[in-house]
Order: C-alpha cells, then sequence, then structure tokens
C-alpha cells in the first residue's frame, strides 16, 4: 500500500521567552493509503501540535514530514486534505452555505459542482434545513456538524478530524461514524485524533498512542491488545501505558 | 485569484449584516439634514459649513469602517481559531493577507461610495455645483486614502491587537493629518544627522494628509493638477505594496 502520510524523527518545541515546551520528540509515524488511523493520548500529548504540522501551519523543528510525498507546508500538498479542527468556530455572520462556498472557491471547485456539492453535504450532516441560517444562531453540535462539512467540501483523499466527536449527540455520532466509515470504503484516507477511546475502537484500522510528545505505541486493535493478558480494553491498555509514562 | 475573492467577499457580507455601516449612516443622515435645513431657512454661509462638516464626515466614517474591518482580521481569526480552517486550505500566505487587505478595501470603498453619493446629493441639493471635476478627485482621493489606510491597519494587524492597532491608527490619522505641517517644520529646522534621521522618518510614517481635501472641497476651489493626482496615486500603490510585503513576510514566520 502507498504511504500517504510519513513522519520521521518530527520534533516541535514552543518557546515563549526563556521557557522551551518540547511538544513532539521524535516523533516516527506512517499512514497508508484508504485506511483509519486513531491518534490517541492525553491533554497536552502534542496530538494537537501533529496535527498542525501535517498541515503546513507549523514547520518541523527536526525530522521529515510528508504527505502525498510532498511537503505539507506547499499549499498544493493541501488541496488533497481536509481539515476538521478541534474547536469548530466559524464566521457568525455567515450561514453554512455561504462558508462553504467560500471554501470551496479556495479550493477552486467548479461553480455547478460546488453548488451541488454544498447541498449534498448539508444533506448528509443534517443541516439541510438550517443551511441559510446564520450560524451565530447555532448549538455547539450544529457547529461541529458545520465543521465536518467543510472537511469534505473537497472530496479530500486525506481526512484529518480533531476531536470529530465533541459536542455531537449520540446519534450525530452514530452518523458521522457511519460517515467515516463509507469514507474508508471510498478509499479516503482518515487520521483522525480523540479521547475517546471507544470512538477510536470503533473506527480506526491501527491506533497510535502519544504521550509527552513520543509515540508509545502503534498497531491495530489486536496488535496492541494481544500483547497484554486476554479481555483487557483498549482503555485498561491506554491507562497503562500512558502511567508507564507519567 | 478565486481564492482571495473568496476571503473578500466573506468580510462584504460582514459589512452587511452587522450594525455598524447603519448606524454611521443614519448618523451622517440625520447630521447632513440638520445642517441643509439651515441652508433653506438662508442662512448665510451655512453651505460651505454643509461642504466642510459633511467632507469630514465622509472621510472620518469611511476610516473608522475601514480601520475596524482590517484591524480585526487576523487577530479575530486568531483568537476564536478561525485561523485554523483557513491555514489548513491550499492558500499562501501572502493570499490570505491580500485577501483580508482586499476584503478591506471592497468594505470601505462600498461604504465611502455610499457616505460621498449622500454627501453629494446634499452637496448638490441647492443647485451648487461648482466644480464636479473636483468632486471627482475628492472621490479618487477617498478611493487612494482608504487603500493606506487598510493596507496600515492590515499591517499592524499581523502582529498588533485589534484595540492597540485601532488607537495607534487613529493617532497617525489625528497627529499625521492635523499636524503634519509643524511636524515637517521641527524636522527640518533641525540640523545634521539628526535632520536625516527625522528626515527618513518623516517619509517612512504614512501621510494620511496628502488625501484630505477638505479645504478645496469646502472653498469650492479649482481642481488639483494632474501630476498631484498621479504622485499621489503613484505614493499610495508604493507605500501599500511595501506595508503588504512586510505583514506577508511577518505573517509567514507567525507560529500558530
Amino acid at each position: 500500500m502507498q504511504k500517504i502520510l510519513s513522519a520521521k524523527n518530527l520534533q516541535y518545541t514552543y518557546e515563549s521567552g526563556k521557557s522551551r515546551t518540547e511538544a513532539l520528540k521524535g516523533v516516527d509515524l506512517s499512514v497508508e493509503d484508504g485506511e483509519i488511523f486513531g491518534f490517541i493520548g492525553p491533554n497536552g500529548a502534542g496530538k494537537t501540535t501533529a496535527i498542525k504540522l501535517l498541515l503546513g501551519i507549523l514547520t518541523p523543528e527536526k525530522g521529515e514530514l510528508t504527505l502525498f510525498g510532498q511537503s505539507p507546508r506547499e499549499p498544493k500538498t493541501r488541496q488533497k486534505v481536509g481539515y476538521m479542527p478541534e474547536i469548530a468556530n466559524y464566521y457568525k455572520y455567515l450561514t453554512p452555505v455561504e462558508l462553504l462556498k467560500i471554501y470551496g472557491n479556495i479550493f477552486g471547485i467548479n461553480k455547478d459542482l460546488l453548488r451541488e456539492r454544498v447541498g449534498k453535504l448539508l444533506e448528509l450532516v443534517g443541516l439541510e434545513n438550517e443551511a441559510n441560517r446564520l450560524m451565530r444562531t447555532f448549538s455547539k453540535g450544529m457547529m461541529q456538524k458545520v465543521s465536518f462539512a467543510q472537511a469534505l467540501i473537497n472530496d479530500p483523499d486525506l481526512l484529518i478530524l480533531d476531536e470529530p466527536m465533541g459536542g455531537l449527540d449520540p446519534f450525530s455520532r452514530m452518523k458521522m461514524r457511519e460517515v467515516i466509515q463509507d469514507l474508508k470504503l471510498k478509499g479516503k484516507t482518515i487520521f483522525f485524533s480523540s479521547h475517546e477511546l471507544s470512538e477510536v475502537e470503533l473506527v480506526s484500522d491501527r491506533i497510535g498512542i502519544l504521550c509527552k510528545g513520543h509515540l508509545l505505541a502503534t498497531g491495530t486493535v489486536n496488535d496492541l491488545l494481544g500483547d497484554k493478558k486476554a479481555g483487557q480494553s483498549l482503555e485498561n491498555y491506554f491507562l497503562n501505558i500512558i502511567g508507564e509514562k507519567i | 485569484m478565486r481564492a482571495i475573492w473568496a476571503i473578500a467577499g466573506g468580510m462584504i457580507k460582514e459589512l452587511i449584516r452587522k450594525k455598524d455601516f447603519y448606524v454611521l449612516l443614519i448618523f451622517m443622515l440625520v447630521i447632513l439634514g440638520v445642517l441643509s435645513a439651515q441652508t433653506f431657512f438662508q442662512i448665510e454661509g451655512i453651505s460651505r459649513y454643509v461642504r466642510d462638516f459633511g467632507y469630514s464626515m465622509v472621510m472620518l466614517f469611511s476610516f473608522i469602517i475601514s480601520i475596524t474591518f482590517a484591524a480585526k482580521q487576523i487577530p479575530v481569526e486568531i483568537e476564536s481559531r478561525t485561523i485554523y480552517p483557513l491555514l489548513a486550505k491550499p492558500l499562501s500566505r501572502y493570499k490570505i493577507i491580500l485577501g483580508k487587505f482586499c476584503g478591506s478595501m471592497a468594505v470601505s470603498v462600498v461604504s465611502f461610495t455610499v457616505f460621498y453619493a449622500i454627501f453629494i446629493s446634499f452637496y448638490t441639493a441647492g443647485g451648487e455645483i461648482e466644480s464636479l471635476s473636483l468632486l471627482g478627485q475628492g472621490f479618487i482621493f477617498g478611493i487612494l486614502f482608504l487603500c493606506m489606510t487598510s493596507a496600515f491597519a492590515i499591517f499592524l494587524s499581523v502582529f498588533m491587537t485589534m484595540a492597540a492597532n485601532v488607537t495607534l491608527s487613529f493617532l497617525f490619522y489625528m497627529i499625521i493629518g492635523g499636524f503634519s505641517s509643524s511636524i515637517k517644520e521641527i524636522i527640518f529646522s533641525s540640523k545634521g544627522v539628526v535632520s536625516v534621521l527625522y528626515g527618513i522618518l518623516y517619509y517612512l510614517l504614512p501621510h494620511f494628509e496628502f488625501f484630505d481635501l477638505r479645504v478645496r472641497i469646502t472653498h469650492a476651489w479649482d481642481p488639483l493638477p494632474a501630476w498631484v493626482v498621479v504622485s499621489v496615486s503613484v505614493y499610495t500603490f508604493v507605500y501599500c505594496f511595501m506595508l503588504l510585503s512586510a505583514a506577508d513576510r511577518i505573517f509567514r514566520r507567525k507560529k500558530f
């Protein structure tokens, strides 16, 4: 299988005055075409920093990072990437249709195709009846749905989701899981970070556990739990491995 | 280009949907209406005040719209985290800066055109049209002025908070606009190295006063010669290019 994402010895340090915080301390990671990769770790593990590096928002201090064999700092690399941020906050004076059209135009999507895609995406996330309502009246869950829709506007080959289930009700979570599985069937690659281990376990082909800037383990759920005694849950495994590090 | 206009288009929607513009518009209509009513009662010389006050209001209100829109673009995007989905799109950072500038310009030009049209309609209501070409120059200079103020505020917005940016822009507008000739006198009365340094500083600062045709319009003087219009236009484009290039360099290095 082709590697969509490849990171070798990825390092990043935040500097503020004299203080230095090493967010990533030599992370090696690869994600293959068509897989769902779950990225888990406690707060402050470096997940969001890793995602910012993947999106070219930050530049790695050391190490190599490629998406589709190219640097994510190159705008054209991001043409095939969709991103849903952890905090879904968008321009409140716009409607979801207007927001999606702005983003679609940034991707250079043809006008007719864009109109069609905007309608389909809003239907997919269940916002077709709120399509022309200003987003300042939206709940957190509705904003999360808009966020998911905008991540799909360019029909991305790689979808990066940062805590996608936060703020969603159980029905919407189930719906999102189904959409993620459908995207996988269409050959899309999905990289998502989450605190919710049960969600990660349900949808991921492979998992990576990050703690204090170190990637502690990667593999399928069966691979990871197979090393341990039978009947262990991902949560127990996660707590053990994180506990050893902390 | 499409990506730049997509960013700018969102800002025009913001102008239409927020109250700022309408408040200033109503305020202007009321004041010019009251002043023009005095003309109706044949108070001597009042039409000059209408022109003076009306033109000043057009420039000030357009400046307020321009600065407040441009100043908040980057800081508010960062604070509300809307910058992240934008940075994740296939956009170079200079396109984001250019999109924000074009958006601020579009918002300012729309506001200015509406304000100026109202001013002209009050100006010409009494049948006094001394010089259409002077009013045309007033329009061109207004657009150039807003080009400068938008670029100036966008430049400051890449490293300043909105409040600091607006305050500093107002200070420049008031001090340089109001005391330009005095500042020039002080600078050029100094000698030696200090004079050179002051001179460099003087030419580096934005000269908003270049665009002020208030006195000329109030007293219905002759229009400016073409070379002045061309020189001021060139000055504006060069200055804006420098400001936006500097903004791009800072924005490119910014860590989010």
